[in-house]
C-alpha cells in the first residue's frame, strides 16, 4: 500500500453495522487519526443513539475559515447542540430517523468517516475561491490573507491565494537525526520527480530545510534547525472544481502524514535488514569455533559422567 | 573472493596479513595488580608489553588501525561514508551490531575515537577460535559493510523514488481528464459532493 | 593534595619507562638539529641517486640509519617524505624484484615507513603503499610484521 486512505477505516467499520445495517450495539470507543485527531463513538443513552465526537487541534482556527458551513451542510441534520465535553464536535444518530435508502446510509457513514478531510478541505477551498476571485477582478498584484493551520504541536499548514496560483506550504518537524535525513532523501525526491515527463504537470514542489520560504518568512516562528518546509505551487488546472479539486485536496492535506508514513516505513526495512546482515555476520564468526566433538564418558559402573 | 575493485583487493590483502601476523597472543596476567588478567591493550599497565600500533589505509575515509598487545589486540576499522546518508546508515548499523556485542564476543562495545567499529580480540578468544576464520571473518566483514551500506542507500533512493511519483501522479491523473480550457467544463459531468465521495472509494478499492 | 592521587609506580625501581625500552632495543637518541641535519643530507643524496637513475640505490640510502628516538620528529617527518618520494617514483612493475634484493634489516625499516606512510593517508598515497605492503609481505613474510610491532626504534 502506497498511498494513504482520505478516509477513517476503523469510524467506517465501526458504523457500518449500526447504520447501514441498523443494529443497535453498545459502542464506547475512542478511535484516532493521523495529527492527534481522536474521535468517541459512544452509546451513551440506549442502543439506539449513537453520539459521535471529535477533538482537533485545529478545529477553532478552521471554524474561521468557513468550515461550521461546511459542517452545517453535510452533517446539518445530525448536529449535537450541546457538544460533549472534552470534545469540539459532535453529532448524534438516531437510529430510528435515518433515511430509508440504505445506499443514502452508506454515503451518511462514508461522510462520517470522512470528516477530518471535509473539515481541513475548508481553508483549501477558500483559497480557491479567492483565487478564482483575483482572477476574474484582474487584481494582478493582491494582498492576500496567509491562512495559518496549527495542525500539530509546531508544525503548520499554511495557505496563501495569488493572481494566478495557490501556495501551500508545509512545514514538518523531524524529531530524530535520521527521521530528518530520510527527509530529505524523499524531499528531494517529491522536487526532481517533476522532470519525469509522466508526471510533469504536477503541481511544483519547492523545498527547504531551516530558512522557511519567502511567503512566511515575515512570521516569527521559533527557528529550528529539524524542521523543513515543503512548498506545493498550485496553478489553476490543479483545483479545477469538481472532482479535480476535491482529490488535490484529499491529497495535499494528507502530504505531512503520508512522507513521515514512508520515512517510518523505510526505518522498519533497514531495521529488518540489519537484522538479516548481523545474523549472517554471526554466522560467519561462529564458524571460526572448531566443533567440540561430544563424546559420551562412562563411569566404571556403566553410569553417564555428568561434569559439574 | 568475489569481484573487488582495484585497491580493495591489496587493501585487504595487507589488512589480512598484519592480522595474521600481530595475532600471537599469550595469556598473562597484570604485572601491577595481583590476580588481575586483562587486555593489556586496554588496561596498558605497563609499557612494555604494548605494541606499537599499525594503521592500514585505503584513503583518507577508510583505515584500518591495529594495536597489538602482549595478550590482545583491538582493531577498529574506518568505514567509508560518501554523505550524509551513508553516514547515518553507517552509524545506525554499527550500532545495532555494538549493542549485539555481547553474541559478538570479539566486538568492542564502544569504537576507538575516530573510527566506526571496533573488535577487541584477547588470548582467551583465540584459544576458542581458529586464528585463519577469525581473520576471515574481519575480513569479510569489511567488504560486506561497504556493500550493506550502498545497497540500503540504494533501496532508500528507490523508495523515495516510488514514493513521490505515486503520491505526485495523484494530482497529474486529475488535469488529462479536462483538455483544453482550464474553465471549460462543457463535457464535465458536475459531480455533487456525496458522488465524489464515493468516487474516492472506488478509487480505493481500485488500489487494492 | 590528595596521596590518593600521586602516583607512586614512578617510585618503583622496576618500572621501565618507554626511554628505556627504546635503549634496551639498542637505539641511542639523536640531538634534534643534528638528525634533521643528517637527513637533509641524506635527501640530497637521494635526489641525486633519483636523477641518475639508480632508484635501487636511492631506496637503500632513503632507509639506511633513520632517525630513532622521541625527540627527533621533525627529523622523522622529514625522512619520511624522502623514503615515500623515492616509493612513489619507482614502477609499481619493479617492485618485488628490488624487494628481494634488499636485507633483512633493510626490509624491516622500509616495512616500518610503509607502515608510518599508510597512517597518514591525506599525505602519502596509501594505492601504492598497498602495492609495496603486498610484495615486500610476498618476500619477507610476516614475521616482517611482527618485528615492526614490537621494534622500539619507531620511525
Amino acid at each position: 500500500m502506497i498511498l494513504l486512505d482520505y478516509h477513517n477505516v476503523v469510524i467506517e467499520e465501526t458504523l457500518k453495522q449500526p447504520i447501514v445495517g441498523l443494529e443497535p450495539a453498545v459502542l464506547d470507543m475512542t478511535v484516532v487519526d493521523f495529527d492527534g485527531v481522536s474521535y468517541r463513538i459512544s452509546t451513551p443513552q440506549s442502543k439506539n443513539i449513537i453520539r459521535f465526537s471529535m477533538l482537533m487541534q485545529c478545529f477553532k482556527e478552521l471554524i474561521q475559515w468557513g468550515a461550521q458551513e461546511m459542517l452545517q451542510k453535510e452533517y446539518g441534520a445530525y448536529i449535537l447542540p450541546q457538544t460533549e465535553s472534552g470534545y469540539d464536535f459532535s453529532l448524534e444518530f438516531d437510529l430510528q430517523k435515518l433515511p430509508e435508502d440504505k445506499e443514502e446510509r452508506e454515503t451518511l457513514v462514508k461522510k462520517v468517516s470522512l470528516i477530518k478531510r471535509n473539515l481541513l478541505a475548508q481553508p483549501f477551498e477558500r483559497a480557491f475561491e479567492q483565487q478564482a476571485q483575483y482572477e476574474a477582478e484582474e487584481q494582478t498584484n493582491p494582498t492576500p490573507i496567509l491562512m495559518q493551520i496549527h495542525y500539530r504541536d509546531q508544525e503548520t499548514i499554511y495557505i496563501q491565494a495569488q493572481y494566478d496560483r495557490v501556495t501551500v506550504i508545509f512545514s514538518t518537524l523531524f524529531k530524530e537525526e535520521t527521521d530528518r535525513i530520510f527527509g530529505r532523501v524523499f524531499l528531494q525526491e517529491f522536487v526532481d520527480a517533476r522532470r519525469r515527463p509522466a508526471i510533469q504537470k504536477a503541481p511544483q514542489v519547492l523545498y527547504s530545510s531551516k530558512d522557511p520560504p519567502l511567503e512566511i518568512r515575515h512570521l516569527t516562528e521559533p527557528q529550528n534547525e529539524n524542521v523543513g518546509y515543503v512548498t506545493f505551487v498550485l496553478f489553476p488546472r490543479h483545483f479545477v472544481e469538481g472532482e479535480v479539486r476535491e482529490k488535490t485536496i484529499s491529497q495535499i492535506q494528507l502530504f505531512r502524514d503520508y512522507l513521515h508514513y514512508h520515512i517510518k516505513c523505510s526505518k522498519a526495512y533497514m531495521h529488518s535488514r540489519m537484522r538479516a546482515r548481523v545474523q549472517a555476520f554471526l554466522k560467519v564468526l561462529n564458524r571460526a569455533k572448531p566443533e567440540s566433538p561430544t563424546v559420551e564418558k562412562k563411569t566404571i559402573t556403566g553410569k553417564t559422567l555428568v561434569r559439574a | 573472493m568475489p569481484f573487488v575493485s582495484n585497491t580493495l583487493r591489496p587493501y585487504l590483502a595487507a589488512v589480512r596479513s598484519t592480522l595474521t601476523a600481530v595475532l600471537c597472543l599469550e595469556n598473562f596476567s597484570s604485572q601491577v595488580v595481583e590476580r588481575h588478567n586483562k587486555p593489556e591493550v586496554e588496561a596498558r599497565s605497563s609499557p612494555e608489553i604494548v605494541l606499537n600500533p599499525l594503521t592500514i589505509s585505503r584513503n583518507e575515509n577508510e583505515k584500518v588501525l591495529i594495536e597489538p598487545s602482549v595478550n590482545s589486540i583491538r582493531i577498529s576499522i574506518k568505514i567509508k561514508q560518501a554523505d550524509e546518508i551513508e553516514g547515518i546508515l553507517c552509524h545506525k548499523f554499527t550500532r545495532f551490531m555494538m549493542l549485539r556485542a555481547e553474541n559478538f564476543i570479539i566486538l568492542r562495545r564502544k569504537p576507538i575515537n575516530g573510527y566506526d567499529i571496533s573488535f577487541l580480540i584477547t588470548n582467551f578468544h583465540m584459544e576458542q577460535m581458529y586464528k585463519h576464520k577469525l581473520v576471515d571473518f574481519i575480513i569479510q566483514f569489511m567488504e560486506e559493510v561497504d556493500k550493506e551500506i550502498s545497497e540500503m542507500k540504494l533501496s532508500l533512493n528507490a523508495r523515495a523514488r516510488i514514493v513521490a511519483e505515486s503520491y505526485l501522479s495523484q494530482l497529474t491523473q486529475t488535469c488529462e481528464l479536462i483538455p483544453g480550457h482550464k474553465r471549460n467544463f462543457s463535457n464535465f459531468n458536475f459531480l455533487n459532493k456525496s458522488k465524489v465521495l464515493s468516487y474516492r472509494n472506488f478509487r480505493i478499492s481500485e488500489q487494492g | 593534595m590528595s596521596y590518593r592521587s600521586t602516583d607512586v609506580d614512578i617510585l618503583d625501581e622496576d618500572q621501565l619507562f618507554q626511554h628505556e625500552l627504546f635503549t634496551f632495543a639498542g637505539g641511542s637518541e639523536l640531538e634534534p638539529d643534528v638528525a634533521l641535519k643528517n637527513v637533509q643530507a641524506k635527501g640530497v643524496d637521494v635526489r641525486n641517486f633519483l636523477t641518475r637513475g639508480n632508484t635501487e640505490k636511492a631506496l637503500t640510502t632513503a632507509i639506511e640509519n633513520p632517525p630513532y628516538g622521541s625527540n627527533t620528529t621533525d627529523a622523522k617527518d622529514q625522512n619520511t617524505k624522502i623514503v615515500m618520494e623515492v616509493l612513489n617514483s619507482l614502477k609499481a612493475t619493479d617492485v618485488s624484484s628490488i624487494v628481494k634484493n634488499l636485507t633483512l634489516d633493510q626490509q624491516d625499516i622500509l616495512m616500518k615507513y610503509i607502515y608510518r606512510g599508510m597512517a597518514s593517508p591525506e599525505l602519502y598515497n596509501s594505492a601504492v603503499l598497498l602495492n609495496w605492503h603486498e610484495k615486500l609481505t610476498e618476500v619477507a613474510g610476516v614475521g616482517c610484521i611482527v618485528r615492526v610491532t614490537t621494534d622500539r626504534r619507531t620511525v
